[in-house]
C-alpha cells in the first residue's frame, strides 16, 4: 500500500526508506496507543476497586470481603514480583490466551492494576481520618463516606502518580514484540529485517524512538493540565 | 432520672487495652438541656461524646437516646439523630461550604439537589455565612469553617448536638463568632452536649456542669454551684485555673 507521506529528497536512502514506510509505523503506533489506553482502563478498573479493598477490607466485618482483600492484596504481590515479559509469555504462550492484543491488554492490564492498586491505596491512605469520621458522624454508612468524601480526595492525589504509570504502560506495551504483536516496536523491526535494509536499524530505531518520546511528553502534558483543573480552590486544609 | 429524659447514659465503661479511659459514667439530659464536661486532658471527655454516637463502641454500659438503647439502633440512624461538631472542623475539603452541608441531606435524608440546597442556604444564613456558600474550606477561617461544621450538623435535624472542643484550634479573636452561634442555638431550645473549656459559655449558657476526672463524673450540677460552692477541692482548682486561662470573654 504506497504511503501518502511526501519524502523530502537530499535525505540519505537509509532516511528515505524510513519515510517511506511512515505509514506502516504509524499502523504500529496506533496499535500501541490502542494498548495503551486499553490497558491502563483495564489496571484503573481493576486497581481502584482493588486500593479501597486492600485499605478497608482486612477490616471488614464481612468475611468474603476479608478474604476478597487477602486474595487482592496476594495478587498484587504476584504481579508486581514477576517480569512483564514473563507474564506476558505465560498469558500468550503458556494460558494460550490470544489474539496476541488481547493477551498483551489483559498482561499490561493487570500489571497495571497491581500496580494502579499501591497508588490508590496511599492516596486513600493519605486523606486525614477526620474527613471519614465526620461523614459517620452525618450518618452516611461506610461505603457512601468512601464514595462521596475519600475517594474524591484520594483521586485528586493519585494524579501526579497515575502519570508516572501512563508513562511506564505506554513503554511498556512495546514488551508485546515478545509475542508478534504488530505494535510500533514489532513494526520497526521489521522494517530493519526487510532484505536490502539492515543498514536502517539506527534510523528506525531513532525515529521510533522521538515517537515514544513525543507519546509520553503529550500524556504527561495532558495529565499535568487534569491534575491543575481538577484542584481544590484554596488547598485542601478542611 | 425521668422518663422524658433525651439522653440517659448508665454505668459506662470504656477501655483502650489496659487502659480504662471511662469507669462507670451515668448521667441524664433532658430536652433542651446544655451540658458542658470539663475535665484535665485524658480524662475521657472527648471518648465518652463518641461512645453516645458510636464512633466508639464501649464494653459495658447503656446509652438511650429518647428511650432507645442506641446499641439496638442503626448507627447510621443513630448518627443522623445526634450531631457532632468537631474541634478540627473536619470539614470535606473538597466540597464547598454548601456542599459540606447539602451532602447528608442528599445521602442520608435522601432529599432532593433543590431542598438539599434550599435547606444549606438557610442553615448557612443561621450561622452568619450565607455569602460564603460556595466558599472552599481552604478558603475560609478557622471561626467560619466552625460555624460551616455546625451548619453541617444542625441542618440534619438532630435531636442531640455533641461539640467536642469546638473552639481549641482557634486563633483567640476567633472564638467569639462559633461561642456566639452555640449560644444563640442554646437559646432556641437545642440539646447540646459540649465538651469546652470556655467557661463564660458555660456560665451564661449551660444547664449543668459535669466535671470529669479519671474517667468518672466527679462533680455534677449547675455553673453557680460548681463556680461558686463545688463540693471538691479539685472542682474549684481546675475551675479556677480555666476562668484565668479562659476568662469570660466568651
Amino acid at each position: 500500500m504506497p504511503c501518502p507521506v511526501p519524502v523530502p529528497g537530499g535525505l540519505s536512502p537509509d532516511w528515505q526508506y524510513v519515510l517511506e514506510n511512515a505509514c506502516y509505523l504509524g499502523d504500529g503506533l496506533a496499535v500501541t496507543i490502542e494498548l495503551t489506553v486499553v490497558s491502563l482502563l483495564v489496571g484503573f478498573a481493576a486497581g481502584l476497586p482493588a486500593g479501597v479493598v486492600e485499605v478497608y477490607g482486612h477490616r471488614s466485618g464481612s468475611r468474603p470481603v476479608r478474604w476478597a482483600s487477602g486474595l487482592v492484596r496476594n495478587a498484587g504481590v504476584v504481579l508486581r514480583g514477576t517480569p512483564i515479559v514473563v507474564i506476558i509469555m505465560l498469558t500468550y504462550f503458556a494460558a494460550g490466551i490470544s489474539p496476541a492484543f488481547l493477551a498483551a491488554t489483559v498482561s499490561l492490564g493487570f500489571r497495571s492494576a497491581a500496580y494502579q492498586a499501591q497508588i490508590f491505596r496511599g492516596a486513600i491512605e493519605s486523606v486525614d481520618r477526620g474527613q471519614m469520621e465526620a461523614a459517620r458522624a452525618v450518618g452516611l454508612s461506610k461505603v457512601q463516606s468512601i464514595r462521596h468524601v475519600v475517594l474524591p480526595q484520594a483521586l485528586r492525589r493519585s494524579v501526579p502518580g497515575f502519570q508516572n504509570e501512563v508513562t511506564i504502560v505506554l513503554k511498556d506495551t512495546s514488551i508485546a514484540f515478545a509475542i508478534g504483536l504488530a505494535e510500533l516496536l514489532t513494526n520497526s523491526y521489521d522494517l530493519f529485517q526487510s532484505i536490502g535494509h539492515t543498514t536502517a536499524i539506527f534510523e528506525v530505531i531513532l525515529f521510533v524512538s522521538g515517537l515514544y518520546f513525543v507519546l509520553t511528553v503529550s500524556a504527561n502534558r495532558a495529565l499535568e493540565a487534569l491534575n491543575d483543573a481538577v484542584a481544590i480552590p484554596g488547598g485542601e486544609r478542611g | 432520672m425521668s422518663a422524658d429524659d433525651l439522653l440517659r447514659v448508665d454505668d459506662l465503661h470504656k477501655r483502650f487495652g489496659d487502659e480504662e479511659v471511662l469507669k462507670g459514667v451515668s448521667f441524664e439530659m433532658a430536652p433542651q438541656d446544655v451540658q458542658v464536661l470539663i475535665g484535665p486532658s485524658g480524662s475521657g471527655k472527648s471518648t465518652l461524646l463518641r461512645c453516645v454516637n458510636r464512633l466508639t463502641e464501649y464494653e459495658q454500659g447503656e446509652i438511650t437516646l429518647d428511650g432507645t438503647p442506641t446499641s439496638e439502633m442503626d448507627e447510621n440512624d443513630l448518627r443522623r439523630q445526634v450531631g457532632m461538631v468537631f474541634q478540627d472542623f473536619n470539614l470535606f475539603a473538597h466540597r464547598t461550604a454548601k456542599g459540606n452541608v447539602t451532602l447528608g441531606l442528599r445521602q442520608v435524608l435522601g432529599l432532593s439537589k433543590e431542598e438539599a440546597d434550599s435547606r444549606a442556604m438557610a442553615q448557612l444564613d443561621q450561622v452568619g455565612l450565607a455569602d460564603q456558600a460556595d466558599s472552599y474550606p481552604a478558603e475560609l477561617s478557622g471561626g467560619q469553617k466552625q460555624r460551616v461544621g455546625i451548619a453541617r450538623a444542625l441542618a440534619m435535624d438532630p435531636k442531640l448536638l455533641l461539640f467536642d472542643e469546638p473552639t481549641s484550634a482557634l486563633d483567640p479573636e476567633l472564638i467569639g463568632e462559633v461561642l456566639g452561634v452555640m449560644r444563640d442555638l442554646a437559646d432556641q431550645g437545642m440539646t447540646m452536649l459540649c465538651v469546652t473549656h470556655e467557661m463564660g459559655f458555660a456560665r451564661q449558657a449551660a444547664t449543668d456542669i459535669m466535671f470529669l476526672d479519671g474517667g468518672q463524673i466527679v462533680e455534677h450540677g449547675p455553673p453557680d454551684t460548681l463556680f461558686e460552692d463545688p463540693e471538691r477541692e479539685r472542682t474549684g482548682q481546675f475551675l479556677e485555673r480555666l476562668t484565668s486561662l479562659h476568662g469570660d470573654d466568651g
